[in-house]
């Protein structure tokens, strides 16, 4: 068994803000195994986000206070020094965000930023450093990458840039490569085309991807593994088969249900009533509970352990529901998602 | 179960264009070209219909949102509703016609006035078609707002003080105001969190069955569209390649790019997501500047015919269940992309291959 | 690029009309009698009508502004001043050397404080030299540089004795009956000019540039950089700096072409015998040709600098090239 790339104990990030204390992160454990690829979805204010810019250390150290322990092949890097950062950033572990219209430098050629993604890392030659741009624009099916290499960010459109950016944190070769909502901002039909990159590209780079996304679709395409964040919180995980076989959570089945399907008909969907919390003023307890259509009053309270579950290794979830409710209620939902189905 | 539809028809769009010229020139400007954002759009919608149209960025189906709601100025074509032309109406006679069709936005966060009190946004229809008195308008507001799922004592509030999904239902609530007979809403979930999407969703669905609403449903999520709509139009640069029902079009597609769609959406369900064939369309979607000859789907179509595909433009033509506009229609589905290549059909053209 | 430089040639003259037509119809508006002015206080009534008659001040304005049309394109001539009948080309020959060197050595040192203490703040928001700095920006953009001339006069010039309080030295030696000359003079006699002119633009830029830098940083690519293993040094000046600077440049132009027309107040506090000083003159006598000859060397220089922004502009952003 391969030690894991990404080991995440107990993370915690929280940010001083005007008008309090925002705890964008509370508690998340999770670890992610050579070349694999992790799932983390969650909606606005579930933290998905902030968790992996923690781990990469780019919050600002003055308005941020983070606890817990993130082992990068067992380093801690939590602590790490600022130097010792950099160097993992960008060479041990790649990033790559939603927006690929503004993540690249407007008055710089992206065969520059290229550059300046090896050459901050390896000692070679410009000449060099050039020539790695060429091939790994080449890689991303960037037609005629000779030409185009000397080309400004404009002049591309928003797949392409979306490539230009996978190339950016791959060409030193990472690790690891988040991607926070990679697709998001593309047509689908470019999504399709971006996501089967992806998966070539991490079959022969053997990177370890971690997709941090609000489309179930995606992390059923693309996972292995998935965690589910709420309000900070880590509130399922289980390998991708398990978790949409038999989620064992009310959020996950709210989110299952409430997914308009290419195979449904237009029956009412199950919707999850509310809207995601706040981290100003998170609520007590379980962090679902105002929504949650089960809710007792322990939920209020009581924030649920992070407990496995009976079926499925290594799928755990937070609930206070016991087993047997928990089975009954999950049975009822998926009946009628599959009678949806069927019809 | 939605609605059906069988009402008597509502709006009627022949041949609508919308051209945006581009000009060059020192002292005077000469139009050297021009986006053709909408390019020969037709269709029918009966009243209690919904119409969900989809397709990428460029395919012009906001420009042509915009359009029926006269918020730009046809280029071409014509736009009948309740039978009576509406293309080329002054601003005196659209108003009333106003009154009857009605817009709800994409972005909750741009769509409403940030210096405006809901009850004010939310009254302004109200307002500006002189309907009642203050106190019944105010009353009327507060029903609305009850209606849309949100507390009438928050009529004072401002916009910020809601989320996202909220301003969505005061968007929604505005375009109910005035008992509107068509409302166009364009990408009105996109913006919203997954959770948040199923209850605005849900809430449009009711309003519908509630007030007898005709929608045109604007999305590029085929799932969301699948979920609302009677009928489906597929876009592609500003033409509309697909039209038909919504079963007929999701179950048997017969353009090609429709069935790149279909296959392009991740499917939440990791067992048929590995089984199903995909198929990835090659490049970009070309730019409406200078789209391609004939069938603008040709340079990315795995069923392209040289010497047809680039030389005749298909016309969206019956083609078994519903409209399609494509010379090498498919056969069945599902396909992968080997078999759509393989087209038969009688091509008087030699078959390149 | 031929393309561009047409339209803009175009519009050069279009300015030029519109600013000079303007000034005459003012002059042709307002009352006065240059023809009084320029005869002198001694003139009797017949002495001004002559004056009147050759100066041309008889004859429709209209016809006035296509003689002063004709003789600058004809001639190249700017006619010449109804008090001393001296041309006017000649005059703002003399004069612009002189605002020139009080606008551009003031723009190199506004430039060359602001953009430091700019870049600093904002990499240190809301800390305690910031807040220091903010406060003496408020303090810069409220002080009239007439109340700062007076008060560096008084302190630097009279009290001190460090820097001399007022007249203005030429930079090159060799002119004929001047008090002072050469170049250390000439700075030395300029600085507290500099010193006044320039608080107001650094004030001001430093908040501009201040907020720049505090929106770039903020920017998704500078976020790339960082998650690319870049330093903080390599962010700063790679992707910061040029990309915060655009709006300066622009700005910058525009200020530049603006104050060649004249920095009226520094130049009458510290008597330095520039086109502002001159064209208050002007006023004070009606001068008409004086005071349409500053102008047109102000929309020119307005319209060379707005040139050279759009050039310089296209040669920072990639986007915005004429092509």
């Amino acid at each position: 068994m391969a030690a894991a790339a990404l080991e995440v104990k107990d993370l915690s990030t929280s940010f001083r803000t005007d008008d309090g204390i925002v705890q964008a992160v509370s508690g998340v454990s999770f670890h992610l195994d050579q070349g694999a690829t992790l799932g983390v979805v969650g909606e606005s204010g579930s933290g998905k986000s902030v968790t992996f810019l923690t781990v990469m250390g780019l919050v600002d150290p003055r308005q941020a206070t983070v606890r817990g322990s993130v082992l990068l092949q067992g380093e801690e890097m939590l602590g790490a020094s600022q130097s010792r950062m950099r160097q993992i950033r960008g060479r041990t572990i790649g990033m790559i965000f939603q927006d690929p219209m503004t993540s690249l430098n407007p008055v710089k050629t992206i065969g520059w930023q290229l550059q300046e993604a090896v050459l901050i890392h390896q000692d070679v030659s410009k000449k060099e450093a050039r020539r790695q741009a060429i091939d790994i624009l080449k890689e991303v099916e960037i037609p005629r990458s000779d030409q185009r290499v000397d080309d400004y960010p404009h002049q591309f459109s928003g797949g392409m840039r979306q490539r230009v950016m996978i190339a950016m944190a791959l060409i030193n070769n990472p690790e690891i490569l988040i991607a926070d909502e990679p697709t998001t901002a593309l047509d689908v039909t470019t999504q399709a085309q971006i996501l089967r990159l992806m998966k070539k590209l991490q079959a022969e780079h053997e990177t370890a991807i971690v997709m941090i996304t609000h489309d179930l679709g995606v992390v059923a395409e693309l996972a292995d593994q998935v965690i589910v964040m709420y309000g900070g919180k880590v509130v399922e995980q289980a390998n991708v088969d398990d978790l949409f076989a038999k989620p064992e959570m009310p959020y996950t089945w709210g989110l299952l249900g409430s997914l308009p399907r290419l195979n449904a008909t237009g029956a009412r969907l199950d919707q999850i009533p509310g809207q995601p919390p706040s981290l100003l003023n998170p609520p007590s307890g379980c962090p679902f509970h105002p929504r949650c259509e089960f809710v007792m009053n322990v939920c209020r309270t009581e924030l649920p352990g992070l407990d496995a579950s009976t079926v499925g290794h290594d799928h755990r979830f937070r609930c206070h529901l016991d087993d047997e409710a928990r089975n009954r209620i999950w049975t009822q939902k998926k009946a009628a998602l599959v009678g949806e189905d069927a019809a | 179960m939605s609605s059906n539809g069988s009402g008597s028809e509502l709006l009627r769009i022949e041949g609508l264009q919308k051209h945006f010229p581009v000009t060059r020139g020192l002292v005077f400007q000469k139009e050297v070209g021009s986006v053709k954002a909408v390019d020969g759009v037709s269709f029918s919608l009966n009243a209690g219909e919904t119409l969900g149209v989809v397709g990428e960025s460029g395919c012009g189906k906001s420009t042509m949102a915009r359009c029926i709601a006269r918020l730009l100025e046809p280029t071409g074509g014509t736009i009948s509703f309740e039978g009576r032309d509406i293309t080329h109406l002054g601003r005196a006679d659209m108003r009333p016609v106003r009154r009857d069709m009605m817009m709800v936005f994409q972005d909750p966060y741009a769509s409403l006035n940030p210096r405006k009190r809901v009850g004010s946004i939310v009254g302004e229809p109200l307002e500006v078609h002189g309907v009642g008195t203050d106190t019944e308008r105010k009353r009327r507001v507060q029903e609305l707002l009850e209606i849309v799922g949100l507390n009438p004592e928050h009529y004072n509030r401002f916009p910020h003080e809601f989320s996202g999904g909220q301003r969505q239902r005061i968007g929604i609530a505005r375009a109910l105001a005035i008992n509107p007979k068509l409302i166009i809403c364009d990408e009105p979930v996109s913006a919203l969190d997954v959770s948040v999407q199923a209850q605005i969703l849900n809430l449009l669905k009711d309003l519908q069955d509630d007030f007898g609403l005709t929608y045109i449903f604007i999305a590029h999520d085929l799932n969301v569209v699948r979920h609302i709509s009677d009928r489906v139009m597929v876009m592609y640069l500003g033409r509309a390649v697909e039209l038909g029902s919504r079963d007929d079009l999701y179950r048997e597609p017969k353009h090609p790019y429709t069935g790149a769609l279909l296959s392009a959406v991740p499917i939440a369900d990791p067992e048929q997501g590995r089984t199903r064939k995909q198929i990835i369309l090659e490049g970009d979607v070309p730019s409406p500047l200078n789209p391609p000859e004939a069938c603008h789907f040709h340079p990315r179509c795995p069923r392209f015919v040289d010497g047809k595909c680039n030389v005749d433009t298909p016309e969206l033509v019956q083609h078994g269940s519903h409209l399609a506009a494509c010379h090498f229609p498919l056969e069945r589905w599902p396909m992968s992309e080997d078999e759509m290549r393989r087209r038969t059909g009688a091509a008087s053209v030699p078959v390149a291959d | 690029m031929t393309q561009f430089l047409i339209r803009r040639i175009f519009w050069a003259i279009f300015l030029f009309l519109v600013a000079t037509i303007i000034t005459y119809l003012i002059f042709w508006v307002i009352p006065s009698d240059p023809a009084a002015l320029a005869a002198g206080r001694s003139a009797t009534p017949a002495d001004i009508a002559r004056v009147r008659h050759f100066l041309h001040l008889d004859e429709p304005i209209w016809k006035q502004y296509l003689r002063f049309v004709w003789q600058l394109v004809r001639h190249g001539s700017l006619g010449e001043s109804f008090v001393n009948r001296q041309p006017v080309r000649t005059i703002i020959g003399k004069d612009a050397p002189v605002t020139a060197s009080l606008v551009f050595g003031g723009a190199v040192l506004w430039l060359s404080l602001s953009i430091p203490v700019g870049i600093l703040s904002a990499l240190r928001p809301r800390s305690i030299m910031d807040r220091v700095t903010m406060t003496l920006v408020l303090i810069g953009i409220s002080a009239h540089p007439v109340w700062i001339g007076l008060i560096f006069s008084y302190v630097f010039g009279y009290k001190l004795g460090l820097t001399p309080i007022a007249g203005y030295c030429n930079f090159f030696p060799g002119t004929v009956g001047a008090q002072c000359e050469g170049p250390v003079q000439w700075a030395y006699h300029m600085i507290l000019p500099w010193c006044t002119f320039m608080i107001l633009f650094a004030a001001l830029y430093v908040r501009l540039i201040r907020a720049n830098v505090m929106e770039t940083m903020n920017e998704d690519y500078v976020r790339t950089a960082r998650a690319k293993g870049a330093s903080q040094r390599r962010v700063m000046v790679q992707h910061v700096l040029r990309n915060s600077m655009l709006p300066v440049v622009t700005i910058l132009g525009m200020d530049l072409g603006l104050a060649l027309g004249g920095a009226i107040f520094t130049e009458g506090i510290f008597n330095l015998p520039g086109l502002g000083r001159e064209i208050v003159g002007a006023y004070n006598r009606a001068d008409l040709p004086l005071i349409t000859g500053i102008v047109v060397f102000s929309t020119i220089a307005v319209i060379v600098f707005n040139f050279l922004v759009d050039v310089t502009y296209g040669f920072l952003d990639p986007r915005i090239r004429p092509s």
